[in-house]
């Protein structure tokens, strides 16, 4: 099998799955509307789009959990209901035994759907050993992080070899590097012919996909390769970056509202993006914008010129489809300006240990005032314990801690009424409505009832609930409840601000109005310290910290940790792209080699040296390489070859 | 500062109006909250009577004599006993108490009259179908005692007229096991010690399941705070499903209400605080909704049965009599039962009133430095 099974010119193949003018009603509301897609043997399909989109419906009725309202939908040529056998379901809720050991869930799967033998003992191998699960596979389910369960979940589906699998955001809250893995896996297991259809949140995952479609309100707003998606727009994105030592603090709002106000901008600027060090400009006309940037300020800027990222392809297709108000402005009281260089969150040498385990090992760092710092890791690398540590719930066993300039007594009533907290779990109460959660946090921070009804009107029309504030919160969808949480923890406009992981689960647009929200607060001055596992939000921090084991590895700006990185990343298409996966998975280093739609991408220490090394590899196995060229690091990419070093030297000392 | 405390009183007042406000919209709580008093008093009113009343009494009578008559009058001249056919023998009558159409057969043997007489005794063969072993010592009870005032009366030469014995007896064994008097008081109690653990746990532990908890511990309220704002709508709810009970005692049971109100409600307001704290201590030591569940079985159960609520602790083996000096519930409900029946003040229930202060203020310091603790 030289082609790629979905390419044109094998159209004679029997898709997977045929859905014909699907409909689904729920009562009175629609939530599919006219669907209409194939998915071709061996493909990786995504589905993409916002909360309630109907991503979830088309799902449930792909898995033959739900019927239709009208239309067609066959599975393996047939009702999907009648093949529930051979298709695999995973969601987002954990569908294992916690109190059986890895090995035995897998058992019990393999024992129900009467896997044999030496079948389950070849596949379990394969299997945990991709997920890197094999050294834990005593330890029970109930004990495993969020990642490994998923990974875990992930190999039971696979267990009864299904011809097609179906995902429903299966990696929310689980960390990049097991994300990468469980993506890898996902390739592998669709270059031996299964077929899968996922729905993510995250696109940086969607960029793994064979095909998407970008559904909205139950239809398919575009479908089509990623490639084909990007180019699609006819845009380029600009890069734009202010060579300045402190460009924080506002500079870069203060920029975009420049462009902004320029007369030409309307028609040449079709989008602008902060984040934490530059601002992204989406453009029909590369060149005369970036003259348009270069006249626009006096600040030295220096400007690359890059492909269009999925995202503005998400936001730009549906914008003005989804209505937020950002005239609201936030009714800040001005307050005395701290004095510069004042730190608003700082450790020095902080460790925690618990009992014989030693979660936070010696960590260092500093928040300035106006700075959005953001704290990055795996599952286990000691994240949660340090924001503990550093908003002052926990206590440290050794170091030093400064919060809003005050070195003791971190648990006062004063002290936290100038911090403001978003822990990772939705913290709301449920049974109150919208209105009554927010006049709840106004009355325990002592809001004024002037300044109270402005803030009140302000997270309202942010978060899109204008008219609906006495509806119940627990009724609220995700991205509305994480935005409506974020307000409540700001309404006494706090001088720090900690999140914790406060974008899990959102849709890229719902983010992308948070981050709105969360840099108007920098930018009047209140220092952030965020966590997330997602990192195309990173780019949204000023300021990065890694951690590894408890440790902080790496530290530096988004442009600085991706620039400081050894080697280079290549983008390779090889003439069978399976093979060559797992002939350099083999050869190198397993992490530097993974699966983007029709390319590998490989990380690389010495491009003159290896790069040929890689071609004779490929050659003397048969594989031709059709293009190869040099990529730049991306967050993500950062992240998983830091973590990768740091564990192995960590192994080296412990060796 | 002097706006401090008024700070603190209207923080504490947004945690008591969310805490109110949540209550009043789980609809579950209020059912507990109102229906449950409703329940448990019919259950244990109604369908738990103890009264053991119409059994069906065999006799053989190989005496045929005054005497006999005389004493097996004695034993149908009242509600307890009733007369059914015995067969024309001995072994026909233990025949028809085996296969149950019989609860008690009584053979009264043929010397009675003349040991009677000659100021003997006698033995009266008396048979029980022990497959209901309470119906069986309750019957063999009223035997003897019917037994032993016959023969009184008897030897005293008394003039009374036999039927009029029969009641006398009855009445004094019965003591408050004829009505439901003794219940309900003790259902009472029963109902406010579950209501109260189940609530005040399931307000706090419902924090600790929604991730809110660690949300509040970030704003400048206190513990203390969290506490006292949780205690006080739940302590005036709780008051007001102990006046649920109340009423539907007196209005369905007709149980007299001979004491205070004040008194009354005092002594449940101290009892209201024992139970808010041992759910409290409950929630603390638990992760989740279903664990406090679970520890609660551990806890109410022996509370209950151990208070007297449901059962005479007279009836106790001395061990456990001793023991049920440590339920707080012991106390209450002696004098819940003492203000209802007795019309007691607090001059005669002192040291019940005492014993509840004590377990109150213990518990409550216990269970919100265990929560305190928790937090760390």
């Amino acid at each position: 099998m030289q082609k790629l099974p979905w390419c044109s010119d094998t159209m004679s193949v029997e898709p997977v799955v045929t859905v014909k003018n699907l409909v689904k009603n729920y009562g009175q509301t629609q939530a599919v509307k006219n669907l209409n897609f194939a998915i071709n043997p061996g493909e990786l399909f995504g589905l993409i789009g916002p909360d309630g989109a109907g991503k979830t419906t088309t799902f449930h009725i792909l898995g033959g959990i739900m019927d239709a309202t009208a239309g067609e939908v066959l599975a393996l040529g047939i009702k999907p209901r009648d093949v529930r056998l051979q298709i695999g379901y995973l969601t987002q809720q954990f569908s294992l035994y916690t109190d059986l050991s890895i090995e035995e869930n897998l058992k019990y799967v393999a024992g129900i759907r009467e896997v044999p033998a030496d079948e389950f003992e070849e596949r379990k191998y394969k299997y945990l050993r991709a997920m890197d699960l094999l050294r834990f596979k005593e330890r029970l389910a109930g004990k495993l992080s969020g990642g490994m369960k998923q990974k875990l979940a992930l190999c039971c589906a696979l267990m009864a070899s299904p011809k097609l699998l179906l995902l429903d955001e299966p990696t929310t809250g689980v960390d990049p590097v097991s994300r990468r893995e469980f993506w890898d896996l996902l390739a592998t297991v669709t270059g031996d012919g299964v077929t899968v259809a996922v729905a993510t949140p995250y696109l940086d995952e969607a960029e793994r996909c064979s095909r998407l479609i970008l559904m909205h309100e139950g239809e398919i707003q575009e479908m089509g390769s990623v490639a084909e998606l990007k180019s699609g727009l006819k845009m380029k994105r600009l890069e734009v970056r202010v060579n300045q030592p402190d460009a924080s603090g506002g500079t870069l709002e203060k920029l975009e509202e420049k462009l902004w106000a320029m007369p030409q901008s309307k028609e040449k600027i079709k989008d602008i993006q902060a984040f934490g060090d530059r601002l992204d400009v989406l453009t029909a006309q590369p060149q005369e914008t970036e003259g348009l940037i270069q006249t626009a300020t006096d600040l030295p800027v220096s400007i690359e010129v890059q492909d269009p990222t999925l995202e503005n392809v998400f936001v730009n297709r549906l914008k003005g489809k989804v209505h937020v108000d950002h005239e609201t402005r936030y009714p800040f009281v001005e307050k005395a300006p701290q004095p510069a260089g004042a730190e608003a969150i700082a450790a020095r040498s902080i460790s925690k240990v618990f009992g014989a385990f030693k979660a936070v090992n010696d960590v260092s760092l500093s928040v300035q005032y106006g700075e959005i710092y953001g704290l990055l890791g795996a599952n286990g690398a000691g994240k949660t314990t340090t924001i503990k540590m550093l908003c002052g719930l926990l206590q440290p066993t050794k170091g030093e801690m400064i919060l809003c300039g005050a070195k003791s007594n971190l648990r006062s009533a004063a002290l936290r009424q100038r911090l403001g907290y978003m822990s990772q779990k939705f913290t709301l109460y449920d049974d109150l409505t919208i209105l009554e959660n927010l006049e709840f946090y106004c009355g325990v921070y002592q809001v004024q009832d002037r300044l109270k009804n402005e803030r009140i009107d302000w997270v309202l029309a942010n978060s899109g609930l204008q008219g609906q504030e006495n509806m119940l919160t627990g009724r609220l969808p995700g991205g509305w409840k994480q935005r409506l949480s974020f307000g409540a923890a700001v309404m006494h406009q706090p001088e720090v601000l900690f999140l914790d992981e406060p974008t899990s689960g959102v849709d890229p647009l719902a983010r992308r109005e948070m981050w709105r929200m969360i840099r108007e607060f920098a930018a009047d001055g209140t220092a952030v310290l965020v966590t997330t596992h997602f990192l195309e939000e990173a780019e949204h921090c000023s300021q990065l910290g890694f951690m590894v084991a408890g440790e902080l590895v790496a530290e530096g700006s988004p442009s600085g940790i991706k620039e400081s990185q050894p080697g280079q990343l290549l983008e390779i298409r090889f003439s069978n792209q399976q093979a060559a996966y797992e002939l350099l998975r083999e050869n190198l280093d397993a992490w530097r080699v993974s699966v983007f739609a029709d390319s590998l991408h490989i990380v690389v220490d010495d491009p003159d040296k290896e790069l040929p090394r890689i071609v004779d590899l490929a050659k003397g196995a048969g594989i031709d390489v059709i293009e190869a060229r040099p990529l730049p690091f991306s967050l993500e990419d950062s992240f998983i070859s830091i973590v990768k070093r740091a564990s192995v030297k960590a192994d080296d000392k412990a060796a | 500062m002097p706006i401090g405390p008024l700070v603190k009183t209207t923080r504490l007042g947004a945690l008591a109006r969310k805490e109110m406000r949540q209550i009043m919209r789980d609809k579950q709580l209020i059912f507990i909250l109102f229906l449950m008093p409703l329940i448990q008093l019919c259950i244990y009113g109604y369908a738990l009577s103890p009264d053991v009343n119409h059994l069906r009494l065999g006799i053989i009578d190989y005496s045929q004599s005054p005497t006999s008559r005389g004493f097996i009058s004695a034993l149908c001249e009242n509600e307890v006993f009733e007369r059914r056919d015995s067969g024309d023998s001995e072994a026909a009558l233990g025949e028809k108490v085996r296969g149950g159409k019989l609860d008690v057969g009584i053979v009264i043997p043929p010397e009675l009259e003349r040991n009677f007489k000659s100021r003997k005794v006698t033995e009266i063969q008396v048979l029980l179908d022990g497959v209901d072993a309470n119906t069986a010592g309750i019957a063999n009870a009223y035997i003897n005692q019917i037994v032993m005032s016959f023969d009184r009366l008897i030897r005293t030469g008394s003039q009374i007229p036999f039927q009029r014995a029969a009641p006398q007896i009855s009445f004094v064994y019965n003591q408050g096991l004829v009505s439901n008097w003794f219940f309900v008081p003790g259902v009472i109690a029963l109902v406010l010690n579950l209501v109260s653990t189940l609530v005040s746990s399931a307000a706090v532990v419902r924090e600790k399941d929604s991730g809110t908890l660690e949300q509040l511990l970030m704003t400048p309220v206190s513990s203390f705070q969290i506490l006292t704002a949780k205690i006080i709508p739940l302590s005036a709810l709780l008051l007001i499903n102990v006046s649920v009970s109340l009423f539907l005692s007196t209005f369905l049971f007709h149980v007299p209400f001979r004491g205070n109100l004040l008194v009354f409600f005092s002594v449940s307001l101290l009892y209201i605080i024992v139970g808010i704290s041992i759910g409290i201590f409950l929630a603390a030591i638990s992760e989740n909704q279903r664990q406090t569940l679970l520890t609660s079985f551990f806890i109410n159960l022996p509370v209950i049965q151990l208070s007297g609520a449901i059962s005479p602790l007279e009836s106790m083996p001395p061990f456990f009599q001793w023991l049920s000096l440590l339920d707080p519930l012991r106390y209450y409900c002696s004098a819940v039962r003492a203000i209802l029946l007795k019309g007691a003040g607090f001059d005669a229930i002192w040291r019940d009133v005492l014993a509840l202060a004590i377990f109150a203020v213990v518990l409550l310091w216990l269970s919100s430095a265990r929560f305190r603790e928790q937090l760390k």
